[in-house]
């Protein structure tokens, strides 16, 4: 009976090719998307889970405290104070390890380059059992030397077997590989783009940062930051809630105040979630939303096949009559017929996993992920989602198509009424509804990041080349030098040294008042430092006052300064009080963060309100002032010329005034776009999930206009012969179809209208077009539905009426 | 074997009320062949679909092997059906999709019967409507004659007792009509009880007995002697 079923499910595709064509694409497309997508979650919740111990390790993060206001929920990172006191005080935690995260410059031999490095704690190496071609886990226990992976010490030695060979840290400081171990897979939270572009290579003891840059063993409470990771392994029986409560219990003892305002509750985090933790820190549930949008398309697709199916099953009534007549009973038919749908949907299934095989291996490439297709692993649940599709979508019309009577059945009046119409367009229309919410909300999202990329250009994003890495002693030592030398160039306009330039999400903040010792008036200002030609490279005006200058004792900070003039925005002002910019000039206010000897500013000049964090980021007070010590980053200033002229001679300049570091340049622009890419890549995959959706939508319309123009030949043909025009005629088709979709936008428009304020919510400065695009997005999807159904009528209202009432 | 009483069957659409079957009475016996004749709209079909238990009556009492069917509910009806009911009809019905053979095989396919005993079944029903040669066509292949035998090889192979023929001529000229009456014949011969519905006095006289309906009633009911 089964192989029979089989059969006549294929002998039935043979025969509509067409409709079985945009079934099982239909349905393919809908699962390429779909098992993509749970794939790609299934990678990156699965990361980690190789290591030994991978189950009872845990990463401690924190939820943010509101005061920190930096968009930021949560952080999957933590300041390294907290790994000492765990380890004193908890003695049940088998093994506790920090890990950091720095750049060096780092160099064998003549050559050298910037590369990011892991410190850590010794019992790392014991947390995590890597593979070790040469020397092991003891590692990190001597405080000179290094642990190197394959791959780096095949590019940095030529080879393998490089146990006591020597690495130069900032041109100053020498460690010898103590071990060299396997790369970690790529599925690895070390690896992971989502966290930071930072490949698990080199790993250097903790004590190697106190040699080279003084860093506290027993840790501190103001260096939180990505990457920088607590890891904690618990004893067979006790798990994270457990940490938990621990942690919790400690939190106001030993969490310093200033700190509380960064970190508000520890937040403990299981090894093999860390991956996808990042998602939290924002709080954007990238995770759900890709669950949900797949599903939403398997849905579509579904749907788009039901109703195909519905409509096609309707022209095989006299068949199920026939074989009620020989006896079938209803259970045995709806069998033939969900059958039937299985068999497309395997082979929807099989086209589906070709098309994985190709795009796969594409995505691994653009992403640098190692996404598989293991069937091994992935069989059972590729057949339970064949079987669950086909029966989800084969159920419906097999009901509707063996519900008849038998001698109904044989007379075809299932044909000619309007069996299930009703249904078929409710289903055309939650297939629009969810396309059009798609549509909408992808339009929004797109309007916005135009926007967000607008307003960037209120600073000149190509026009100024930003050098970084500039902290390190020995070349801030020579930066007069390099701003001398760079500003003499042609085509260079300014050249000033910042803390930080626009776009780049620094946080360094500290809380002021207008009266020394008021905590009812403080309020977070952040803090920019810069050298005077700073404004000048950004064309930032001044509203009122003067420049900083270096020429002034008092515009200088240094170690003892206890009143230092400096600039602030507009909004800085108006937090502080002052009516009016000339009223404000020459007035003081205070740092509350600094205890007693509470630092007095003196407001000498105001600059605009700028949003200098730019993109997702409110506007904010800031505090412009100079300090040697924290310029790390320059801004050059070009006026014309040629791009690559310019450059080289920026890289001639570096070259002989720092010639034992290399030169870290790039545009303003690729600044931007770190950041952007994230807002850019989420909308593209939206658009994609939408575009799909779309897609399989359209291809419904058709095949159920395709399927209604036959249908109605008949009719077609006596109105035609009762006068009715061409454009009457495919004007009645049209708007048969109108309907559905205009209550499918009823629904979609504002349900699209909800999500994106959610989304718009996450930016402080939002688009106030929403409504308007969320209409327009609506009619494009009108526009389309109309345009692929008008294809169909205007050919067939063309026909000899002859032809049509000859049908049947 | 199957008796009516007082049996009626009403169509009711919006406002207009059709009654096809006027309180019919009608006793079949076992080995009967029955001709049922009668004018356009009489309630020829109506009455064969009924006693074909495809339909089902408005009122009355229908009994066949002294079961009283009338109320009962599609799915025990298609128990009955398949095991004592063949159909052959007008248009022959056959599925587009299925071959011959496969045709054939559906009347088994639906009874609990190992594949083997349904394959040496259809071959003989095939071998015996002369179409064994044709088995691996499909039916867009075949004339309407050649449709026809298909369609009665399908109502004899599950050896159900009653075959009921709507028009089993009507789309077939006089030497295909004549064919398949012959093998109507020598069914009824091997003792299979036959009720068909015919416009054709000429195909009626193959019965032994000819029923004639009007609006719905039974206005002659003849029996030839043997």
């Amino acid at each position: 009976m089964f192989r029979n079923n089989v059969k006549v499910a294929l002998r039935n595709l043979r025969k509509h090719k067409m409709f079985a064509l945009m079934n099982i694409l239909g349905l393919a497309i809908g699962l390429t998307v779909f098992v993509f997508g749970q794939l790609l979650l299934r990678y990156e919740a699965t990361h980690d889970a190789f290591f030994e111990k991978a189950s009872r390790t845990y990463t401690i993060g924190a939820l943010a405290a509101p005061e920190l206001n930096v968009g930021v929920d949560k952080i999957n990172a933590m300041f390294s104070a907290l790994a000492p006191i765990v380890e004193a005080e908890l003695a049940d935690v088998e093994f506790v390890a920090r890990s950091e995260v720095r750049e060096y410059l780092v160099g064998r031999g003549d050559e050298s380059h910037y590369q990011a490095i892991r410190f850590a704690d010794p019992p790392l190496m014991r947390i995590f059992d890597l593979d070790y071609l040469h020397g092991d886990e003891t590692v990190l226990e001597d405080p000179s030397s290094v642990l190197i992976t394959e791959s780096a010490a095949v590019r940095y030695f030529g080879g393998t077997d490089v146990v006591g060979e020597t690495l130069t840290l900032d041109n100053r400081y020498d460690y010898v590989v103590g071990a060299v171990a396997r790369d970690l897979p790529q599925n690895s939270h070390f690896n992971s783009q989502l966290i930071a572009s930072v490949d698990f290579e080199l790993v250097l003891p903790i004590q190697a940062l106190n040699r080279m840059e003084d860093f506290d063993l027993a840790g501190g409470w103001s260096d939180l930051s990505i990457g920088n990771m607590t890891y904690v392994v618990l004893p067979e029986g006790l798990d994270g809630g457990w940490l938990e409560a621990q942690l919790d219990a400690m939190y106001e003892r030993i969490v310093p105040d200033h700190a509380t305002q960064v970190i508000a509750e520890f937040w403990v985090v299981p090894l093999t979630y860390a991956n996808l933790s990042i998602w939290d820190a924002p709080g954007i549930p990238v995770v759900e939303a890709v669950q949900l949008l797949s599903l939403l398309v398997l849905i579509v697709a579904c749907v788009n096949y039901t109703n195909l199916a519905t409509a096609q099953s309707l022209g095989r009534s006299r068949e199920v009559g026939m074989r009620k007549t020989m006896g079938a009973e209803r259970g045995q038919l709806l069998t033939q017929f969900l059958v039937e749908s299985l068999v497309i949907a395997t082979f929807a299934m099989t086209v589906a996993i070709a098309s994985l095989e190709i795009i796969i291996p594409l995505f691994n490439n653009v992403s640098g992920k190692a996404m598989t297709l293991d069937y091994l692993a992935t069989l059972p649940w590729l057949v339970l989602t064949v079987v669950a599709v086909g029966a989800a979508a084969g159920i419906y019309p097999a009901w509707l198509i063996t519900r008849t009577s038998p001698i109904d059945a044989l007379r075809d009046t299932a044909r000619k009424g309007r069996t299930g119409s009703a249904t078929r367009s409710f289903m055309i229309g939650a297939q629009f509804a969810i396309s059009a919410f798609m549509l909408a909300l992808v339009s929004v999202v797109y309007m916005q990041n135009q926007k967000i990329k607008e307003e960037s250009y209120e600073f000149p994003r190509s026009e100024v080349y930003v050098l970084q890495r500039l902290e390190v002693e020995e070349i801030r030592e020579r930066l007069d030098t390099l701003r001398f030398e760079l500003a003499a160039l042609p085509h260079v306009d300014a050249v000033g040294y910042s803390s930080q330039v626009p776009y780049e999400q620094y946080n360094s903040s500290t809380h002021v008042t207008r009266q020394p010792g008021d905590e009812a008036g403080r309020f977070s200002i952040q803090i920019l430092s810069m050298t005077p030609e700073f404004l000048d490279a950004y064309d930032i005006p001044l509203v009122a006052g003067r420049n900083l200058s270096r020429d002034i004792a008092n515009d200088r900070r240094s170690e003892d300064s206890r009143a230092l003039n400096v600039l602030v925005n507009e909004m800085a002002l108006e937090q502080l009080g002052f009516a009016s910019v000339d009223e404000a000039l020459n007035q003081s206010f205070y740092d509350l963060d600094e205890g007693d000897a509470a630092m007095e500013f003196v407001i000498v000049g105001v600059v605009p309100t700028q949003n200098i964090t730019g993109l997702f980021n409110s506007l904010k007070p800031w505090v412009y002032w100079y300090q040697e010590e924290a310029m790390r980053i320059g801004s050059v200033r070009l006026t014309g010329g040629n791009i690559l002229d310019v450059i080289r001679d920026i890289e001639g300049v570096w070259k002989r005034v720092i010639p034992d570091y290399p030169m870290q340049g790039r545009f303003l622009d690729e600044v931007f776009e770190d950041v952007y890419v994230v807002l850019r890549m989420m909308n593209a995959a939206l658009a994609g999930f939408a575009l799909v959706a779309l897609m399989l939508a359209l291809i419904g319309l058709f095949g159920l206009a395709a399927f209604m123009a036959t249908q109605r030949t008949k009719e077609i043909g006596v109105r035609k012969v009762l006068g009715a025009s061409s454009v009457q005629i495919a004007r009645l088709l049209v708007w048969q179809f109108s309907r559905p979709v205009m209550w499918a936008l009823a629904v979609a428009l504002p349900l699209a209208y909800f999500a994106s304020n959610l989304y718009l919510n996450f930016f402080a400065g939002r688009i106030d077009t929403m409504t308007p695009i969320l209409i327009v997005a609506g009619g494009m999807a009108v526009l389309m539905a109309w345009g692929t159904v008008a294809g169909h009528a205007i050919r067939i209202a063309r026909a000899n009426p002859i032809l049509a009432l000859r049908h049947e | 074997m199957l008796k009516l009483h007082d049996l009626f069957k009403v169509y009711r659409t919006d406002e207009v009320e059709t009654v096809a079957l006027n309180g019919v009475n009608l006793e079949i016996d076992q080995g009967e062949f029955v001709a049922v004749m009668g004018p356009s709209g009489c309630g020829k079909s109506t009455l064969l679909n009924i006693v074909g238990l495809l339909d089902s009556p408005t009122d009355g009492d229908y009994f066949l092997f002294d079961e009283n069917v009338a109320k009962y509910a599609e799915s025990r009806r298609s128990v009955i059906r398949k095991r004592n009911i063949g159909f052959i009809f007008q248009s022959f019905n056959l599925i587009e999709e299925l071959n011959v053979a496969e045709n054939i095989e559906l009347a088994l396919l639906y009874h609990k019967m190992p594949a083997g005993e349904r394959k040496r079944r259809v071959a003989a029903a095939m071998d015996r409507m002369g179409i064994g040669h044709r088995a691996k066509h499909m039916p867009g292949q075949l004339s309407g004659g050649q449709q026809q035998r298909v369609a009665v090889a399908r109502a004899v192979v599950g050896n159900q007792p009653l075959i009921l023929a709507d028009e089993p001529t009507g789309n077939l000229d006089s030497v295909h009509g004549q064919e398949v009456m012959e093998t109507l014949r020598s069914l009824n011969a091997e003792g299979t009880t036959i009720v068909m519905v015919t416009h054709s006095a000429a195909h009626a006289d193959y019965a032994h007995r000819t029923v004639n309906l009007f609006d719905g009633h039974v206005v002659t009911d003849n029996t030839r002697a043997a």
